[in-house]
């Protein structure tokens, strides 16, 4: 039933990026029409004009079921089943407020943001149900790079909500032949691992742009998940979550690859260059910088204890150096190697 | 900000608060006049809804288990059965559970006939025997009973102003009173107050007249019908009962059905959505999702049948008391479960003596403490606000349409598991509302004070250590506690400002001296022993334990956190480790 209502309805992927461009893509597959919302009136008109969006996503040649629309009003001409946002958190709020009174009420919403709202600290499914006339929504995260999604490399993803009608939808909506998708009820888990991992991937970067191995990596990604675990369970997420592909899969994958926007900023870094200069060079948002920014000193001002994260704060921050950052995480108290403490 | 009930009038010379008259006539009893007449055509409602929802099961089994259960619990329940009502109740169960065993043992009835004739038994236990007759005469009778008492308990303090000095000034009905009102006609009203006493039902009960509001049907627990004199009325002025000690399925989905049954059919109803009185003290952190989750169901009905008046709207509603007459077993209760203690009461076994009863309204007609009931903001059935029209309107004003919330794949239609997300987003709204539409007062700041400066002085003491301290050990010098007691005030303050609780008049006064003596006088009013007492030196305790459930009235809010020199400002809520609700 679920198969027939969705292969007959019609999607909007608001947010024309890297992601919210393979999402629609891989959501076409599965309904009638995808319906995706881009900033600018160019980038819409050569999207549809050369089914491509080069700037975002190289060699995806779009599925023809997808249209992109840079104006709210005839994205919403038609009734929309269900809307993806694809945003940065930063600008996710504002956006929604703008879609609310266009909407019915019925839509399923999801959205693949993994970053937090600055200063109230809440999550991506929060704001956009303060925001949007729906209670029922969901997240959609877990270790897929844009460009591996692109090009159909096998991959696993997850999509959570307290609704199973939401979940349905989204394994309706993206699942495919190269695509599984993971169902979880903790909406809480799966947003703050998919938000937190981005701070380890600039530790990660840092890291390799210095040369050092596997061991460190390893030692980084173990201790960088037992931050995490502490971190979101104490905001009420669950810890089974995090050793799942949306926590420590999407941790491994970011950071190993140097396509994550993350890494290289960290690798920037680590190179002796500003962080202006870096996030300038990146020209796309890399949410791990503004994340760090915002958990540490929450954090710390509740006694989480996060070193990893501390470290990466003060080397964006550039109280400390990269080499006296290292030095710092090698010198501090050995506790037990408890997974959680 | 503050509405006043439209029908009282305010008393000028106070003129901040309203003074009751009892000059109105009494609102018409609305659809629950039903009851009365066609009450067996409410039960076969609840029997078919009940049976349709278990008609997939097998009925042997499903008979046989809640037969069991029966059994068992009967055999639990052997006397301290304190009233003719619940005695009649107990020979009545004993008598269908016996013969349905042995018809389902041994002769070759069909199970299904008899599950119907357990539901028919559950269904007649639960529903009420409304009574115009005994309704139209309480409305009359009560008022008037109140005035007399009024001026008569009033003639013990001579003083010029004592008789001019009204009830609504000791019963202070504040909040949303005119929106409830407004409502109540253009939709089905589903009252939820915080459950501390039984004074409660009275007190509510009263409150829903004197707001003019035609009679509500009411879900109550046993422990209210223990005493004759309440059960006769209570039952006759729409109390529906609530039997916790039955713990099967199909008692449960009776219940439920009950309630969904008289909701869809436009009755106002109350109940408490807490389960029992709060044991700690405290406001509920904990609602009980499955009679809540009528409200839905019901909901869900009246769209699909396109009734003409649909809406239904959550009121949330919080009493305040300076003191509760049954506080002592309360925190025992409380204590013994916080302490892992096999020994918990049996709720219904408690009795309800009239004269613990005359003696609280004695106290308020005498004007010596005053009772505050806050009227929250109304909700629609998930938990949004509504507006002044009872439409739905989201967090940041986005206007909601409830229908579109229950319509999955283009079809309206009840689901399970999202109707019951809904309920739970519902019951942590409550809780929510709950904490901020609660009036803070002088006696539960007080008492918060009391034990915070206990705290502080032995902060490695744990709860049931602290009730163990000697009386030098439990004395605070009065200079340290009038600190604590303005810092407190500060909090409060602060909170208040924020929306996220209310303070009583007495709080606004900013002599931590002056609201903590009237908060003290108000704690020692009803208790033998005093909660808290003082001399010029010190505040002291001679029942620490009451002390701490009055100072539970502030728990929840995270006051009660203490910041450790030696360690980092901890998570709301995490320094529970020592027992103590923060």
């Amino acid at each position: 039933m679920h198969k027939a209502f969705w292969s007959e309805a019609t999607v909007a992927v608001i947010g024309g990026g890297s992601f919210g461009t393979v999402l629609a893509n891989a959501i076409a597959a599965n309904t009638a029409q995808v319906r995706m919302y881009v900033r600018d009136d160019e980038q819409a008109r050569a999207i549809n004009a050369t089914r491509a969006n080069p700037n975002y996503v190289k060699d995806l040649t779009l599925d023809p079921r997808v249209k992109a629309l840079s104006d709210f009003d005839r994205l919403f001409e038609v009734r929309l089943d269900a809307i993806v946002f694809a945003l940065p958190a930063k600008v996710t709020r504002s956006e929604a407020r703008l879609v609310a009174s266009r909407m019915h009420g019925t839509e399923v919403i999801l959205h693949a943001t993994k970053g937090i709202e600055e200063g109230t600290l809440k999550r991506m499914s929060v704001v956009l149900s303060e925001e949007l006339p729906v209670a029922r929504v969901g997240v959609i995260s877990g270790p897929n790079l844009a460009s591996e999604m692109a090009r159909g490399d096998p991959a696993a993803t997850v999509v959570a909500s307290r609704f199973d009608e939401v979940i349905r939808a989204g394994r309706a909506l993206l699942s495919g032949p190269r695509l599984r998708v993971y169902a979880s009820q903790d909406t809480v888990g799966v947003e703050w691992a998919g938000t937190l991992k981005n701070i380890f991937a600039i530790a990660a970067g840092i890291l390799d742009a210095k040369g050092l191995g596997w061991n460190t990596r390893a030692f980084l990604i173990s201790r960088g998940l037992a931050e995490m675990v502490r971190f979101g369970v104490a905001m009420g997420a669950e810890v089974d979550t995090f050793l799942g592909p949306a926590g420590v899969g999407d941790l491994i994958a970011t950071c190993s690859s140097p396509q994550s926007r993350n890494y290289r900023v960290g690798a920037g870094l680590a190179e002796g260059r500003p962080l202006a200069e870096v996030i300038e060079d990146l020209g796309q948002v890399a949410e791990g910088v503004r994340t760090t920014e915002i958990i540490f000193p929450f954090a710390e001002s509740r006694g989480v204890e996060m070193p990893i994260t501390e470290t990466v704060f003060r080397i964006l921050k550039g109280e400390w150096s990269v080499e006296a950052g290292i030095s710092n995480l090698m010198t501090r108290p050995i506790v037990e190697d408890a997974m959680f403490t | 900000m503050e509405h006043l009930l439209p029908r009282l009038s305010v008393d000028p010379r106070t003129g901040s608060h309203p003074s009751v008259r009892f000059d109105s006539r009494a609102a018409l009893p609305g659809p629950l006049l039903q009851l009365s007449d066609g009450r067996q055509s409410f039960i076969d409602e609840v029997v078919s809804r009940t049976s349709s929802e278990f008609a997939h099961k097998d009925h042997r089994t499903l008979l046989a288990e809640t037969l069991f259960l029966e059994r068992a619990r009967l055999r639990r329940t052997k006397g301290g059965l304190s009233s003719p009502f619940l005695w009649r109740r107990k020979l009545d169960d004993r008598s269908v559970i016996g013969s349905l065993s042995s018809a389902l043992d041994h002769g070759g009835a069909d199970p299904k006939e008899l599950t119907r004739v357990l539901l028919n038994h559950y269904g007649n236990e639960i529903c009420g025997n409304f009574s115009r007759k005994v309704y139209d005469f309480a409305v009359t009778t009560v008022p008037w009973g109140f005035s007399w008492l009024l001026n008569t308990a009033s003639l013990q303090n001579f003083t010029p102003w004592g008789r001019a000095e009204s009830l609504a000034s000791r019963i202070r009905v504040v909040g949303e009173v005119p929106l409830l009102q407004k409502l109540a006609k253009e939709g089905t009203v589903l009252l939820v107050p915080t459950h501390q006493s039984n004074i409660d039902s009275i007190l509510v009960g009263w409150v829903i007249h004197l707001c003019s509001l035609p009679p509500f049907a009411y879900g109550a627990g046993l422990n209210l019908f223990s005493n004759p004199v309440l059960s006769f009325l209570m039952s006759r002025l729409g109390a529906y009962t609530v039997d916790r000690q039955k713990n099967s399925d199909l008692y449960k989905g009776a219940l439920k059905n009950y309630s969904t049954t008289i909701l869809g059919r436009g009755v106002h109803s109350i109940f408490f959505p807490g389960g029992g009185r709060s044991r700690s003290g405290a406001l509920e952190s904990h609602i009980k999702l499955g009679l809540l989750g009528t409200a839905l169901q019901a909901q869900i009905e009246n769209f699909r049948l396109g009734k003409p008046k649909p809406a239904l709207f959550i009121v949330p509603m919080v009493t305040s008391y300076h003191f509760v007459f049954e506080a002592s077993s309360l925190i025992e209760d409380f204590l013994a479960q916080a302490g892992k203690h096999r020994f918990r009461p049996n709720d219904s076994a408690e009795g309800f003596p009239l004269k613990a009863l005359f003696k609280f309204f004695w106290k308020v007609f005498s004007q010596r403490t005053e009772v505050w009931v806050r009227v929250g903001r109304p909700l629609d059935v998930f938990g949004n606000f509504v507006n002044d029209d009872g439409k739905s309107i989201g967090p940041n004003g986005t206007t909601i349409d409830p229908k579109a919330w229950v319509t999955s794949q283009g079809v309206l239609q009840a689901d399970h598991q999202r109707d019951r997300e809904y309920t739970r987003n519902l019951g942590d709204r409550l809780v929510e509302r709950y904490h901020a539409e609660n009036v803070v007062l002088s006696s539960h700041a007080s008492a918060f004070t009391y034990i915070q400066c206990l705290r502080h002085q032995y902060p490695q003491m744990d709860l049931f250590k602290m009730l163990r301290l000697n009386p030098q050990q439990r004395a605070i010098p009065m200079g340290r506690f009038l600190e604590e007691a303005g810092r407190l005030q500060e909090t409060l303050f602060r909170a208040a400002t924020a929306g996220k609780l209310f303070l009583s008049d007495s709080l606004h006064i900013r002599d931590a001296k002056i609201w903590t003596e009237e908060g003290i006088r108000q704690l020692g009013m009803f208790h033998e022993r005093s909660v808290l007492r003082f001399d010029d030196a010190a505040v002291t305790s001679d029942d620490i334990s009451l002390a701490i459930y009055y100072r539970n009235r502030l728990a929840g809010y995270g006051f009660g956190v203490i910041h450790e020199r030696d360690r980092k400002k901890a998570f709301y809520g995490e320094t529970d480790a020592q027992g103590f609700l923060v």
